[in-house]
């Protein structure tokens, strides 16, 4: 190779909208490029500084609470039309929570005014009564042929409707995603890939942080060749472990019941609220794994009657 | 637990008040029935803590407010109403049980009979337990003050059946936010509170936090600022974990003179002016103590203190200053006098699982409760100023206190942890994601033990652990009070409701 591959990261509003542990994102692809002995560097953009998005190979854009996401949408105008460029160009970003909601159309909370996003996404996101909080399961295909667990956290009240030239990141196998309807999760455009997922979500979803890696490197440098594998044991104990806490958590008294009937009728499991069949976890790395339950981990959740907003009703 | 379990407290309790009628039921002490149901339920209550302590489930801090909660759901607020007593409230994200320690240990000088939930069990039923327990059946207190630590989520259910006539808010930092939802939605809920005290109540504010200084300004309640006035032990930036480090005003970032921990300290907004409250009871002076702790000078409107606050760090600084403001605002029998504080707030311990030495056999453990990114960071520093390599226990489990989310522990500074490693062993029902959080702050994955069972987890732990060099527990409420059972079965430390 002629020159040693550096991966630029842009990491926007490092401090503005960081309420989540989403810089373990960060951490996760400079590790990985650490681990393969390839340099990177960092650029950080808070509000009123615009970087040079040409520059940068992976665009970090993450979550917030109302509040945070408004000032960071004032700030976007400035932003916007670098980044939009940058996009169209193929630049890798991952946007999380506020920051999927800042790329969008917009955000209408239920209360106070509409947030407006830069557009990048086909995407708009209404404000909704209940709070989705919980563990995810979602179920990827980046690229054909191709399938991959997703592991997070989702903690949103917005509802996100995809339009037509945005398409899903995966589809919900057990928790929420966009809006708890339609059984999508997140969106991609291009080179953008957009969730709900915390966790955070690239520490415990190796894969997603290596594609990310992947795509930003093949972009600069022609002739770089696919990533060195890494040790992932920690990860992937990690990311079964998270996807037997989201199924288990779906595992209501109603789907308890539909379990029953599943095994007298040796039927596969129907898939998200949206009740759409769904070939489960096939080709999945880590499927058949998932619903193992290690003997030797006392699961905290089987023994609590109800999770703590209704262990005490008003 | 078996016991716990086949109770079906829960479910008779929640349907009880998912009634709509249930306020007649509450608010009609004077009725024969009534008043025979409470007695009903205090004595259930007392009888399960008996029971809980005997069969050895623990100190049944939570579990006779269950039942008695149970058998009647309007406990509390018959109890409150049948008792003359003031009542303090202490809430906010991270100090209240300590708070309430040096809180009480200053009442009982001043001369009051205090009853308290202690052991940081703040849920609903801990808060009844306390009540309960100190009442005769009758439900009369025959204590002078209700002093009660109450988790933020309960807090609007507490408020208004025990009206206090103090309520304390520490600080608010990010805490479990998968069980509060967002950060300003808990905030909102504390304001609300705050606006529905009377105007004979006094609210204790942080001041040195930007968020609660902010709180509710048109309350009819007296308000009473604390804080830090003292520049030197400060730093300018607030750390990484810092929350509220905009203006609440008009969003602009805040200028510090001095940040004490995290986003507390003294700040302004360059854009419109929002600054600091005055302080009513500020801390002026700070030295650290040729013993553990600080020795502070606090100027209050009751005249000025000189203390020796012996607990480490800076956050106890403002737990010390808390209770003292709290302190304040009661009508004391004897009033408070410099000396009888100082000595007072000398014989507060740790709250258990604080930071606490424990003699494990030939070895040291020291056992830090840690639930949120300032917690673990500032109990961290803590560990990191002693000299020598660090032997870790990391442990964190889901459950309803400790909460789903633990995305929180990639805010905590574990890179700084790290290289002063010799041993690390990770537990909890969590512990393969305190593994992976372990491993990207740099551990290395070959040395790390990850060991979900407590027991197995400290024992191993302890077998990598010289005996001349300490091992630091580091855990969440639930693995933290398992792994102290498990030291407390072998008699290395008293059970944590005879503290």
């Amino acid at each position: 190779m002629a020159q040693a591959p550096v991966v630029r990261v842009c990491y926007l509003y490092p401090r503005l909208l960081s309420v989540a542990g989403d810089r373990g994102n960060l951490f996760a692809l400079l590790q990985r490029c650490a681990w393969r002995g390839i340099e990177y560097t960092v650029t950080e953009a808070d509000v009123g500084e615009v970087p040079d998005f040409a520059q940068a190979d992976i665009v970090l854009l993450h979550g917030g609470q109302d509040r945070e996401m408004t000032a960071a949408a004032r700030d976007m105008a400035a932003k916007a039309a670098p980044l939009r460029d940058a996009i169209e160009n193929d630049a890798v970003v991952l946007a999380v929570c506020a920051g999927y909601q800042l790329l969008s159309h917009y955000y209408a909370p239920v209360s106070g005014p509409a947030i407006q996003g830069i557009g990048v996404l086909d995407a708009f996101t209404e404000g909704g009564q209940k709070r989705f909080i919980g563990h995810v399961a979602v179920e990827c295909s980046l690229s054909p042929g191709q399938r991959h667990q997703l592991a997070g956290f989702e903690n949103h009240s917005g509802r996100t409707w995809l339009g037509k030239s945005a398409e899903p990141l995966g589809r919900v196998i057990a928790g929420n995603g966009n809006n708890g309807e339609d059984g999508t999760e997140g969106a991609r455009y291009r080179e953008v890939y957009a969730t709900y997922l915390h966790g955070p979500v690239l520490p415990k979803n190796p894969w997603l942080a290596d594609h990310l890696l992947a795509r930003a490197l093949a972009r600069r440098y022609q002739d770089f060749g696919p990533l060195a594998p890494l040790p992932d044991h920690t990860e992937s104990q990690a990311q079964v472990a998270a996807l037997r806490l989201a199924r288990h958590q779906a595992s209501g008294w109603r789907s308890a019941a539909a379990a029953i009937s599943r095994f007298a009728l040796q039927r596969p499991a129907p898939v998200s609220a949206s009740g759409r069949q769904y070939d489960e976890m096939a080709g999945s790395p880590v499927g058949d794994k998932v619903d193992e339950v290690d003997p030797s981990v006392p699961d905290q959740r089987l023994e609590m009657p109800e999770p703590a907003t209704s262990a005490e009703p008003r | 637990m078996p016991l716990l379990d086949r109770l079906p407290t829960k479910a008779r309790a929640s349907a009880a008040d998912r009634a709509p009628a249930s306020p007649v039921r509450g608010k009609s002490p004077q009725g024969a029935s009534a008043q025979a149901r409470l007695a009903l339920a205090l004595a259930a209550g007392k009888a399960a803590s008996k029971t809980s302590k005997v069969l050895g489930f623990g100190g049944g801090t939570s579990f006779p407010g269950r039942v008695a909660r149970w058998v009647d759901p309007g406990v509390l607020q018959k109890v409150t109403a049948a008792s003359d007593l003031r009542s303090v409230v202490v809430t906010g994200s991270n100090g209240k049980t300590t708070t309430c320690r040096i809180l009480a240990a200053l009442a009982d000088a001043g001369g009051l009979e205090v009853v308290q939930n202690r052991s940081g069990s703040n849920l609903l039923q801990g808060v009844i337990s306390a009540a309960l327990l100190g009442a005769d059946l009758r439900g009369r207190l025959e204590a002078q003050l209700l002093l009660l630590e109450i988790d933020e989520l309960v807090l609007s259910k507490v408020i208004p059946d025990l009206q206090p006539d103090t309520f304390v808010v520490t600080n608010i930092f990010r805490d479990q936010l998968d069980r509060f939802g967002e950060l300003y939605s808990m905030a909102r809920d504390i304001e609300s509170v705050i606006e529905g005290l009377p105007a004979s109540a006094t609210v204790v504010l942080n001041g040195d936090d930007p968020l609660v200084a902010s709180f509710a300004p048109a309350a009819r309640a007296k308000r009473m600022y604390f804080g830090i006035r003292d520049d030197r032990p400060g730093s300018q930036l607030p750390e990484h974990a810092a929350d509220t480090i905009r203006c609440v005003q008009c969003q602009h970032p805040l200028t510090y003179r001095a940040v004490h921990v995290s986003h507390l300290g003294d700040y302004e907004c360059p854009e419109c002016g929002n600054a600091r409250p005055a302080l009513d009871v500020a801390v002026t002076a700070i030295q650290p103590s040729q013993r553990t702790g600080s020795e502070i000078t606090v100027e209050t409107p009751a005249g000025t203190f000189s203390l020796h606050v012996p607990l480490a760090g800076m956050h106890n600084v403002y737990n010390a200053a808390a209770a003292l403001a709290g302190a304040t605002t009661l009508e004391l029998p004897q009033p408070l006098e410099p000396s009888d504080a100082r000595r007072a707030i000398d014989g507060v311990r740790p709250a258990f699982g604080r930071l606490e030495e424990i003699r494990a056999g030939d070895r040291r453990v020291m056992l830090a409760f840690v639930k949120n990114p300032t917690s673990y960071n500032t109990t961290m520093r803590e560990v990191l100023r002693q000299p020598g390599r660090k032997h870790i226990l990391a442990a964190h489990s889901n459950t309803v206190v400790d909460g789903e989310d633990f995305a929180w522990l990639w805010d905590v500074e574990l890179e700084q942890l790290v290289p002063q490693m010799a041993s690390l062993t990770v537990s909890g029902t969590r512990a393969e994601e305190v593994a992976l959080r372990f491993k990207y702050a740099g551990a290395d994955p070959a040395t790390m033990q990850v060991i979900p069972d407590r027991a197995a987890a400290l024992d191993m732990a302890l077998a990598g652990t010289p005996s001349a060099e300490p091992l630091c527990v580091f855990a969440g409420y639930t693995p933290m009070r398992e792994l102290r059972n498990v030291m407390q079965h072998r008699g290395w430390v008293p059970p944590f409701w005879k503290e």
